[in-house]
């Protein structure tokens, strides 16, 4: 059985406009110590979806069908309360050190230990302390910044940090949104590395969500590419990276410069996403998409199997 | 290009004000306030009337020929009378006439003072920076009620105007503060450096680019700046340091204490407390409901 | 640790912004119209007296060797005598800045305490009764005018149900006595200072409450608070753990910046009351023209905001950690 099986899930947000239809129909799976990855621009619902799993959306959003099976269990069906015990003791977050995500007022070494103690309440703060010494060796930071505050950390430092909490009660899965958005090339190459070592060495499960399709290849052995709200293709690494079949995967792949390879011109996507509030009723990247017919309108396109582990949301990117 | 800017912002203006006007309108509290606003307004029209109808009502010289001292409401005084038989409607009605003349006054100066000193200040920056603020610093320290106290002592009984005065030129500083730091984020914009470029003046960049960036906020201090100034004077008077020839609010108050009537004669304690309290809540509520207009942030959301 | 070296730093600031006010007092005591010596010289003294005291003072000098004499004057605590009680002035701001002290530093701290918690609840009850009722209550309580709230509850609480003595601080009874206890005298004071506390403390805890109540609001949007709802933490705990001390900061910095406003009202409720304090001293002192007493009331509040301001500039920095490392 798969860790993680999500199926058919949706999920919107009222507003004052309407009810905006952020994440529609998402179906997929990890299995244990596996990484898989989440590509697609600003709005197309990468975010929504880490939000959704952890149970964190805000108060003006909902889940509105599907099911998240975590362990066998469905998290939907699960009280407040039950959810509090779970977060981050089965599934935690690595959010971006660019966000304020370490309160600022407390130290550091007390924010880590203080997540230890609330899912391990027969431990002693000076355990929990101990504890937080050792995800510091293992992140890579110098203990002798325990008992800092986070504005004295550098950008990468935080960001260490905020893998050290993540990890702090063992989890089974851990989440990682823009992990590595605004920090400078080195350090983010240097986090990755780190994460994939991490990720082996502790034999963790990780959904990795980014703008950013370089990234994601690198570090997981799965990616799906969203597009306004929908998954529109699937598969492997190797297969979405050497292979795309999905016209917007395509052109992501060929909006990136590359350092190796033939040099080729860039092409950036015309045109915007579509309104979620009232989606087309045909395919979404109909609008954006060179290889359109006239069947992309009518109706909403279907899954096409390129390989057992490969599919794409096109009727026509076969042809 | 810089000398085009002007023009567009005044038009520009307009659509702002009017589009600001329609969000006021749905703040509850803005519109409480501005009614209540209007009403005191309405009160300080009215306050010529009385002596017009008849001299004994007027608030300062007006004695009721029969009454000789406070009694309570009744046809002929709709609040009652004072200790020396005057009727403290009219009273009340000149109140808000002085009331809205030293807020609005006292207002506009300090507003004036403290934007041009934060505009100058954060434009200028060094010395002329520094020794400004320095000097914002000394003057915020002080407290206004005990410093007109004192210069009351030195020379004298204060006029109205010279209260007036005083309390201006002691609460610029909290407004030129925000002034300046918003001149501050200004000055880093592209267009000024554009100005430049083109080879306007300091005082041209000022006055026309600057200015009328910030004067959106200096209206919104003025809101806050009028209950301050409305209340060092009641105060003042209050305590006995008003204009004696001037009724306000505070004044009343003064007689009421002074005279050992607050105990027996509520018409008379009441009215003016109310209505200093609520015209100070009126405009704290203007200036809330602007806050909201002019903050985008602070609007409701859906 | 820094925190010495900011003290440090905020102490010289004060000490030179009481000289710059000590020497635009003395500019202004001087060059205001009249003669300064009658202003420092009672002129029912014998003039033997006078002549011996403008000597002390200094007042026959030249004016910058007068301003040596000032600033000497005022370390040594030489203020000259009284008009009015005939005394020197330092005798009677002696025993009358304790009990302003009393009275300023209950009610802030009061009203403070108050006004963060009432605002932190209000902002967990957004847009119910409880936060509507208090909101408004606090935009009622803070646009009162203060001195007849003051009559207000002197009328109510004082002359009609005479709970409380209508002014004054103590009751001459107990204090001349000999054989009252300690606790008697404080417990008397206590009785007497209920009104006036209760009058400032009504006065000030709504602007603190308003402005912790939006502090909250705001604050629960930051990420911090977003990482601590994913780490499990209950509700309760991030409100008062997480958000709480973030958000009770800005009500620190406006505790400091009307601190000369709060002593605004601390003199007006002391004459109300006629509560012996500095704040009611220099109210009268000004209306007896007794230019000495008037004079170094008004210098010796002005050192109470400075020191006010210098603790809340502490307190400030001991709860932001950005401020000290």
């Amino acid at each position: 059985m798969a860790l993680l099986e999500v199926e058919n899930l949706s999920i919107g947000y009222s507003t004052k406009k309407g009810f905006l239809k952020a994440v529609e129909g998402i179906s997929f799976s990890l299995d244990e110590g596996r990484s898989l990855g989440f590509v697609g621009e600003s709005g197309c619902g990468k975010t929504t979806l880490g939000m959704a799993l952890m149970g964190l959306l805000p108060p003006n959003g909902s889940v509105t069908g599907g099911k998240i099976i975590l362990e066998g269990e469905d998290l939907l069906e699960k009280s407040e309360d039950e959810m509090r015990k779970i977060r981050w003791k089965k599934i935690s977050m690595i959010f971006q050190a660019a966000m304020n995500a370490l309160n600022p007022v407390k130290r550091v070494h007390d924010q880590i230990a203080e997540a230890i103690l609330t899912h391990n309440p027969n431990l002693d703060k000076e355990q929990a302390l101990r504890r937080v010494a050792k995800l510091f060796q293992l992140v890579g930071l110098p203990e002798s910044r325990m008992r800092d505050y986070p504005h004295q950390y550098s950008g990468g430092m935080k960001q260490r940090a905020i893998i050290a909490m993540a990890l702090s009660c063992n989890p089974r899965l851990i989440i990682a949104d823009e992990p590595t958005t605004a920090l400078d090339v080195i350090v983010q190459h240097q986090i990755l590395e780190e994460t994939k070592n991490l990720q082996k060495e502790l034999e963790l499960s990780i959904i990795f969500i980014s703008h950013d399709i370089s990234i994601v290849a690198d570090v997981c052995d799965t990616i799906g590419i969203m597009y306004a709200g929908q998954l529109v293709e699937y598969g492997t690494r190797e297969e979405v990276f050497d292979t795309p079949m999905h016209y917007y995967t395509r052109a992501l792949i060929s909006s990136y410069p590359t350092l190796t390879g033939q040099r080729r011109e860039l092409l950036p996507i015309p045109g915007e996403s579509p309104n979620l509030i009232e989606p087309p009723l045909g395919c979404r990247f109909c609008d954006r998409c060179d290889g359109s017919g006239d069947s992309c309108k009518i109706g909403p396109p279907e899954w096409v199997d390129i390989t057992p582990t490969h599919r794409a949301l096109c009727g026509l990117c076969l042809k | 290009m810089a000398e085009a800017k002007p023009q567009r912002i005044k038009i520009h203006w307009i659509a702002q004000f009017q589009e600001g006007w329609s969000i006021y309108k749905q703040n509850i509290l803005g519109k409480i306030g501005l009614t209540l606003l209007v009403i005191f307004a309405l009160m300080a029209l009215f306050s010529f009337l009385p002596p017009l109808i008849d001299p004994m009502y007027h608030p300062m010289t007006g004695v009721d020929p029969v009454i000789s001292s406070s009694t309570g409401p009744s046809l002929k005084h709709w609040l009652g009378t004072d200790f020396m038989g005057r009727d403290i409607l009219s009273q009340l009605l000149a109140g808000a006439r002085v009331a809205f003349m030293v807020g609005v006054s006292a207002a506009f100066m300090s507003i004036f003072l403290g934007t041009a000193i934060g505009m100058i200040s954060g434009y200028m920056g060094k010395f002329v920076d520094t020794f400004l603020m320095r000097l914002a610093e000394v003057i915020m320290v002080m407290p206004t009620l005990l410093v007109t106290l004192i210069l009351a002592a030195l020379f004298g009984q204060l006029s109205i105007w010279a209260i007036v005065l005083v309390i201006a030129l002691f609460r610029w500083p909290g407004v030129s503060r925000v002034i300046r730091a918003q001149t501050l984020s200004l000055k880093q914009r592209p267009f000024i450096e554009a100005a430049k470029v083109a080879g306007a003046s300091h005082v041209r960049i000022i006055f026309r680019h600057i200015m009328p960036n910030v004067l959106p906020l200096s209206f919104l201090y003025m809101t806050f700046r009028v209950t301050s100034a409305i209340t060092i004077e009641a105060a003042l008077a209050f305590l006995g340091f008003g204009d004696p020839s001037t009724v306000s609010w505070g004044m009343m108050l003064q007689w009421v204490w002074k005279t050992g009537h607050m105990f027996k004669a509520p018409y008379w304690l009441l009215p003016p407390g109310i209505c200093i309290s609520l015209i100070t809540l009126s405009f704290y509520m203007l200036g809330r409901a602007m806050d909201e207009v002019l903050d985008p942030r602070l609007r409701r959301e859906g | 640790m820094d925190l010495w070296r900011y003290i440090g730093r905020r102490l010289a600031q004060i000490v030179i912004i009481f000289f710059v006010i000590l020497t635009v007092l003395f500019l202004v005591f001087r060059l205001a119209p009249g003669d300064p010596i009658t202003r420092m010289v009672d002129p029912d003294m014998t003039p033997e007296d006078a002549a011996l005291l403008i000597a002390q003072l200094g007042l026959d000098q030249p004016l910058h060797i007068q301003y040596i004499y000032y600033v000497k004057n005022f370390f040594a605590g030489q203020f000259g005598d009284s008009f009015h009680y005939g005394q020197p002035v330092l005798d009677i701001i002696k025993h009358r800045l304790p009990n302003t002290i009393l009275l300023f530093t209950t009610s802030i701290i009061l009203s403070a305490l108050v006004g963060v918690f009432l605002g932190k609840i209000a902002s967990w009850h957004k847009g119910k009764k409880t936060d509507t009722g208090m909101t408004i209550g606090a935009l009622v309580t803070h646009t009162l005018f203060l001195p007849w709230l003051a009559l207000l509850l002197i009328w109510i609480f004082a002359y009609k149900m005479g709970w409380f003595p209508i002014t004054g601080m103590v009751s001459e009874d107990i204090w001349l006595d000999p054989t009252s206890q300690f606790w008697q005298k404080a417990l008397d004071v206590g009785h007497h200072l209920v009104l006036p506390l209760g009058t400032l403390f009504l006065f000030h805890f709504g602007s603190y409450l308003l402005i912790m109540r939006s502090s909250m609001l705001e604050t629960l949007k930051e990420d911090y608070i977003l990482t601590a709802r994913a780490k499990g933490l209950t509700e309760k705990v991030i409100r008062n753990r997480h958000a709480a001390p973030n958000a009770a900061l800005p009500v620190v910095t406006t505790v400091g910046l009307s601190l000369a406003f709060s002593i605004n009202g601390g003199a007006l409720t002391e004459t109300v009351f006629t509560w012996p304090g500095i704040g009611r001293e220099l109210v009268f002192s000004v209306s007896q023209n007794d230019y000495p007493l008037a004079q170094a009331t008004f210098l010796l509040i002005t050192l109470v905001v400075l020191v006010s301001n210098l603790v809340v500039d502490v307190l400030y920095a001991y709860l932001d950690p950005r401020i000290r490392y």
